[in-house]
């Protein structure tokens, strides 16, 4: 799971790159620097069912796991 | 539960997936929300509920796995989450006007109240109080018995085979 939250993190451009994340209970909804740098293939194959963009929001769709997801994320962003 | 005759395997039981409050069921196509209406994470229904306080029921019975105020994760077995969204966006209400019946953890038997919120509220708000019911990660094809039209709570929503 860790190394999911890695990769998303990586996926939503580096941890300079996230100015938000809040978690739903099937996605992460993220707030972006640069939404250039988000690599919706890359968060795909991190797991994502799909990627959502709109301006420096995107929502990346994870499933119910977003909690804990979102948690493994925190605690790697700190 | 199944109503297999014997000792029948738990994996291939059919799952009766309950409506969680009374309203017009609707398909997830029709949900204005892109993660929903492309059954991002699984297929299902939606019920736009009546615009009254009211209480969101467990639509099977399980353990809650995944608790929000607005929104929450029933296992009712292996591989058998099912999804209840209150409404669209409501991640952004911070719980207010929901109040929660239960708590993550708890074993619920199907039609147990969960959540107390009030649907009028949700669009008084400018959003929409529709409420996706999914099964997760389901295969489309699983579903079976899809009801339409009105629905009573705890009325039959669909299979999930």
């Amino acid at each position: 799971m860790a190394d999911k939250a890695a990769a998303i993190i990586a996926g939503l451009g580096g941890a300079d790159n996230i100015l938000d994340m809040e978690p739903c209970a099937t996605r992460l909804r993220t707030e972006v620097r640069d939404p250039a740098k988000v690599d919706t293939a890359a968060l795909k194959k991190a797991g994502a069912y799909g990627v959502l963009t709109a301006g420096t929001v995107i929502q990346v769709v994870v499933g119910p796991e977003a909690d804990t997801l979102a948690s493994d994320i925190e605690d790697l962003l700190e | 539960m199944s109503a297999a005759a014997g000792p029948a395997e738990p994996a291939v039981t059919t799952l009766d997936v309950l409506a969680p409050m009374a309203g017009r069921v609707l398909p997830l196509a029709e949900v204005p929300d892109p993660v929903f209406s492309a059954a991002m994470v699984g297929p299902g229904l939606a019920v736009a509920p009546e615009l009254a306080p009211g209480t969101a029921v467990a639509p099977v019975a399980g353990r809650i796995v995944t608790l929000h105020p607005h929104a929450f994760v029933l296992e009712a077995g292996p591989g058998r989450g099912v999804l209840v969204h209150l409404g669209l966006d409501t991640v952004q209400l911070h719980g207010a006007g929901f109040t929660l019946l239960a708590a993550a953890g708890d074993l619920v038997t199907a039609g147990q109240p969960v959540v107390r919120w009030d649907p009028a509220a949700v669009t008084a708000g400018g959003r929409s109080a529709v409420c996706p019911v999914v099964a997760l990660d389901a295969d489309g094809s699983a579903l079976a018995d899809l009801a339409a039209g009105p629905i009573a709570a705890g009325a039959l929503l669909f299979r999930w085979t």
